[in-house]
This record gives C-alpha cells, sequence and structure tokens, in this order.
C-alpha cells in the first residue's frame, strides 16, 4: 500500500518536473540569447540596430534593416501566395470533394508536410529559380540575379506552407456540425452560400489558426529560403530583388563571427530578434482567436 | 379527406445496401399536422428527409419513386431543390442556431433570398419574433450571439428563422427532444397555432406528442409504412396489430434481439464490462439484450452505454430481481 502511494506521489511530482521543464525552456533560451547579445547594446543604440540598413560587421556597422525587410518581404510573399491558394482547396476538399478523393488526396498532402526543407531548397534552385531567370524576368522585362531572390524564397516557401494550412484548415472545416450546414440548406440557400456564410464563419477562428501556424513555420524557415533568395544584405525594393532574411543570416555567419568583435552579439541579437517576432506573433494569434471567439460565435 | 399537399409515390431509399424505406405511398394534406410515428430507426427522419432533399448531403443513398409538391417531382434532377426547399422550414431536433447574432439568424434566410432593404429586414423579424413569442424575451438584446439564448428559446429562435422564408410548409424532425417539459409544450402550442396557415409534418417518437398535435398519422416501422390515416382513428382503432402495439407501448416484444447476455451473479461494473465486449462483436443496428440482476447495474449499463453512443430502448423489471437492458448498437 505504502509503496503504491509512494509511486503516486513520485509520479505526478515527475510529471509537473517535466511540464515546469518544457514552460521554462522558452526562458532559459530568451535569457541566454539575451545575455550573449547585450554586448551590441552598449556598443550601438536600439534605433540604429532596427532602423540603419548598413551592414558592415568589420566595420563596426549593424544596421539589421536589410535583413527584418528580407525575412518580412519572403514571409509576406509567401503567405500571400499561400493563403488563398489552399483555403480555396481545403475548402474543396472538405466540402466538396467526395470521400474516395478526399482520402486520397489527403495522405499527398500530408506527405508534402514531410519533406525536409534542404529538398524544397534545391527544388527551389534546379526548377524555380531557373524558371524565373529563363521565363518569367525575361517576359516581364526586369533585371534578378540569375534568378535567385524573394520571388523564388516565396513561391518556394509557400509551397511549404500548403499543407500546414490545408490539413488544419480541412480538419476545422470538417469539424463544422452536419446540423448547421442542413439549416442552411434548408432555407433555401445555395452550397456556395451555406458555405460562405455559415461554415466558414463557423470555422473562422480556426482557420486563422491556420494561417499563423503556416505564418510561423514561414518566418523562421531557414534552409529552404536561404538556398533560393539571394542572400544580399540590402533592402528589398520589389520581389525581384534578392534578399536576406534573419535565419540565413545566422545559418550563413555562425561559422565566422567569432572573428570580429561584438559579430557574435549581434548575430544573437538576429536570433532574439527572430525568437520575439515570432512570440508577438503568437501572442497576437491567440489575442484575435480569443476576440473571436468571444464575439459573435 | 382535404387537399393533398405533398403526394410520396413509391418512395424507396437505400443507405449503402440498407433498404431504409420500402415503397411509401402516403399523401400529406394541406394545413394540417401530420406525424410520423414509429420506433428508432424505422426511417421516419430519412422520409422527412427525403421531402427537402436534404438526404442527398449523406454519401451512398440511393432514391427511387417520386415525391409530388404542387405537382413538382423533388426528386426530378431537373427541379431546382433551392426553391423547393425555401417552401419548407426544417425544424431540427437540436435547436442549431447559425453562428451569428439573434438578428441575423432570422435575417438571414431573406437575404439569401435577395431581400436587401433593412427596414423590411427589420419588420421581418420583429413579425416571426413576434409570431413565435420570443420579441419581448430578446427585442433589447437582439445583436448578441443567438448561442447565448437558453435551449428552449433558441428552439423558437429556428422556428421563427424557418418561418422567415416564408415557407409553406414545416418539417419538424423531433422538435422538442431536447427540451425541457415548458419549452416543448411552447413549441408545441406554437405549432397547434401555424397549422391554420402552414402544411406541418412532424416526425416524433413520443406518442403522446402526436395524439395532442396529429391531424393526420404515419405509422413507419423498419422502413415500411405499416398504417396510415386520420389521428383519431389511427389512434383509437388501429388496423394494423404493430400499431396496435406500439400505440400500447408494448412495441419491444417483436423488436428482433441479436444477442441476449446473461449477466446475473455479477455485480457493476462487470456487467457493463460484459456488455461492453458484446457490443464489440455486434454490427452496428443490431439488438443487444443484456440481463442483470445488480441494482446499481440497472441505471449504470443503460447509463454507461448512451455514453458510448448506443441506444437504450428500454429498461423492464422481469420478475423481483431481474432486469431486462435492451440496447441498439449505434455508431
Amino acid at each position: 500500500m505504502n509503496i503504491r502511494r509512494l509511486k503516486d506521489r513520485i509520479s505526478s511530482r515527475l510529471m509537473l518536473a517535466a511540464t515546469v521543464f518544457a514552460c521554462l525552456l522558452f526562458f532559459f533560451m530568451l535569457i541566454s540569447i539575451y545575455s550573449r547579445a547585450s554586448p551590441i547594446f552598449s556598443a550601438v543604440s536600439i534605433t540604429d540596430i532596427l532602423l540603419k540598413s548598413e551592414w558592415g560587421p568589420t566595420e563596426g556597422k549593424f544596421g539589421f534593416l536589410p535583413f527584418i525587410m528580407g525575412t518580412l518581404w519572403v514571409t509576406g510573399l509567401a503567405t500571400i501566395i499561400a493563403v488563398p491558394i489552399s483555403l480555396l482547396s481545403s475548402i474543396y476538399l472538405s466540402e466538396y470533394a467526395g470521400i474516395r478523393l478526399r482520402d486520397a488526396v489527403k495522405p499527398l498532402i500530408d506527405l508534402l508536410a514531410g519533406i525536409p526543407s534542404v529538398v524544397y531548397g534545391l527544388w527551389g534552385v534546379l526548377a524555380v529559380v531557373p524558371f524565373i531567370n529563363n521565363t518569367l524576368a525575361p517576359a516581364l522585362g526586369v533585371e534578378t540575379i540569375g534568378g535567385y531572390g524573394i520571388l523564388a524564397g516565396g513561391i518556394v516557401l509557400s509551397i511549404m506552407v500548403f499543407p500546414i494550412i490545408i490539413s488544419v484548415t480541412c480538419e476545422v472545416l470538417r469539424s463544422v456540425s452536419h446540423d448547421l450546414r442542413e439549416v442552411s440548406l434548408s432555407l433555401g440557400a445555395t452550397k456556395w452560400q451555406t458555405i460562405k456564410h455559415v461554415v466558414i464563419r463557423k470555422a473562422r477562428p480556426g482557420i486563422f489558426a491556420a494561417i499563423i501556424l503556416g505564418f510561423s513555420r514561414a518566418f523562421g524557415e531557414t534552409m529552404a529560403v536561404l538556398m533560393v533568395v539571394g542572400n544580399v544584405a540590402k533592402v528589398p525594393s520589389s520581389v525581384f530583388d534578392p534578399a536576406y532574411p534573419l535565419p540565413a543570416l545566422i545559418a550563413n555567419t555562425f561559422g565566422e563571427m567569432m572573428s570580429t568583435p561584438l559579430y557574435d552579439s549581434a548575430i544573437m541579437l538576429a536570433a532574439l530578434i527572430l525568437l520575439i517576432v515570432v512570440m508577438i506573433f503568437n501572442i497576437l494569434a491567440r489575442m484575435v482567436l480569443i476576440k473571436i471567439e468571444r464575439g459573435v460565435i | 379527406m382535404s387537399e393533398t399537399h405533398i403526394e410520396i409515390d413509391n418512395v424507396n431509399a437505400y443507405y449503402s445496401g440498407n433498404h431504409a424505406l420500402k415503397n411509401i405511398t402516403v399523401k400529406i394534406p394541406k394545413k394540417q399536422i401530420t406525424a410520423i410515428i414509429g420506433p428508432s430507426g424505422c426511417g421516419k427522419s430519412t422520409l422527412l428527409k427525403c421531402m427537402n432533399r436534404l438526404i442527398d448531403l449523406t454519401d451512398d443513398v440511393k432514391l427511387s419513386g417520386k415525391i409530388l409538391i404542387d405537382n413538382e417531382d423533388i426528386f426530378d434532377r431537373k427541379t431546382d431543390i433551392v426553391n423547393i426547399r425555401k417552401k419548407m422550414g426544417l425544424l431540427a431536433q437540436k435547436p442549431t442556431p447559425l453562428p451569428m447574432s439573434i438578428y441575423e439568424n432570422i435575417a438571414y434566410g431573406p437575404k439569401i433570398h435577395g431581400l436587401k432593404k433593412k427596414s423590411d429586414i427589420d419588420s421581418i423579424v420583429e413579425k416571426y419574433l413576434v409570431l413565435v413569442g420570443l420579441w419581448e424575451e430578446v427585442k433589447d438584446r437582439l445583436n448578441s450571439p443567438a448561442s447565448q439564448l437558453s435551449i428552449g428559446q433558441q428552439q423558437r429562435l429556428c422556428l421563427a428563422r424557418g418561418l422567415a422564408v416564408e415557407p409553406e410548409i414545416i418539417l419538424c424532425d423531433e422538435p422538442t427532444s431536447a427540451l425541457d417539459p415548458v419549452s416543448s409544450q411552447h413549441i408545441e402550442q406554437q405549432l397547434l397555432k401555424l397549422k391554420n396557415d402552414y402544411t406541418i409534418v412532424i416526425v416524433t417518437h413520443n406518442i403522446h406528442q402526436a395524439m395532442r398535435l396529429a391531424d393526420y398519422v404515419i405509422h413507419l416501422y423498419l422502413g415500411e409504412m405499416v398504417e396510415h390515416g386520420q389521428a383519431n382513428e389511427v389512434f383509437e382503432n388501429p388496423k394494423d396489430e404493430r400499431t396496435r402495439a406500439y400505440i400500447n407501448g408494448t412495441f419491444l416484444a417483436d423488436v428482433k434481439i441479436d444477442k441476449v447476455i446473461d449477466t446475473k451473479g455479477n455485480q457493476c461494473p462487470y456487467n457493463f464490462v460484459y456488455a461492453k465486449q458484446a457490443m464489440h462483436s455486434m454490427e452496428k443496428g443490431q439488438i443487444l439484450k443484456i440481463i442483470v440482476d445488480d441494482p446499481t447495474a440497472v441505471t449504470e449499463v443503460p447509463r454507461g452505454m448512451e455514453a458510448d453512443g448506443h441506444e437504450v430502448l428500454s429498461v423492464k423489471q422481469k420478475n423481483k430481481t431481474d432486469w431486462e437492458i435492451v440496447i441498439k448498437k449505434q455508431g
């Protein structure tokens, strides 16, 4: 009896410890990255770091603007491409497609989610970049650096985000109760009216969460983007320009940064910015979700 | 018999090979309440869903026969089903407010049919909320979410929503089974009032409700129509033995029991575990009879079975110690 009670007590403590550990991990990371990044704050002012666009760690110039803008451009473009396509296809799959088609397509989409990002990058280099260089850029009469740039990064990234948005949105749409559809149809609504006014409305928080999930992945994605985006530290002004997103900066310079003072802290700062932005996105998403839930639904 | 509104002509329905409706031919009278009665799983709801073709949403259904409404065959591929559905309000088993405000719930139907003027919509919303007796209760919070209403209020809102598209027919699928007695009575009174202007078809497994409401009765049993006719005739002098049995509440005598387990001498929860195991090896729709003699099991086994999603058909005391629980496997 006592052994049983002891086991009970130990197991619950153990689970508590595991939970606390998992929760604290984020703060450990935040603190350790911050402590490594902090030297740069005493050398360069924070506004200079965030708003200046000169990047020359060897000369002590640490303007992060090109990287921040590069990240935003690539992520933004990926979202613009991915959201409409994945929403339309998830609506088709959940509302129009028959069971057999759905069962056939679902695993295929899940498979897309499992492909390592380096493979996407390689595919981008071998297919997307040449397509932009040889076909799209000449047709539009724009200059690119060999097809590498934001457009290539955005396309590759959007394809990586598809499966996440599609499978989550599909799940969310399927979970809308059958009775609601019946009610709307019985009032004489067409199928599209029912989907637009009732199903999507009911599923809105979930769809929103799906998009945020996809967006968060796009934001931090490193490998595939790094391979196709051009990596030029300049604030981009069009989708055909190359860019240098934050994750790519970290991955590319991690080895060499020891040689220059403050370089190390600058890279840590890049990591910190990434972490904080993703955190802000998550908090925002949660706030909007709560608002939507308390609102009409 | 008065004028016919819905003519059902030799309708058959098959659900993935299961013959759910067998040669149903009946005429539903205009501006009267027609009750479709029968035990669970006899095809009542299927027949109702055929009338507004919501049955199309179910995968793997085959239909044959004809249903004529105003001389239009609704099974005909050429018939515009959206228009047919507009003629028929549906009151579902569970109150299902749309995920919008009270006002928008009523306005939804008129709006999708093209009504744009705000003042027209306002007056429709008021008119039908008054009609179902909800106006006084909600007029100060028309813009709050419909899901905040009580279940009974939600069901009246759903009735008003159905009426707002100005149908000729109201189809009710066990509309009071989720409601408390007071709200149920409220809905029943509404329906009695509404039959002056609408043809009402109500599916119910509550024989007393059918007796209170119906002018005309259709009795379905295992997909077959065993009796139909004027309510007073059917209830007072049923021609079919099965109808008589159903009305007298002894219907279970004829339910085909697929499996019997005897758990006498076992205590709770073992009898439940045995029942669960027995269920596991059975097909959906099959019926299991469990005999118990533990007083706790008499309440706990049915409760557990319902929690698992099965349908408890009856719990009856057989003799001093033994009880019989009859359960139909679902899901």
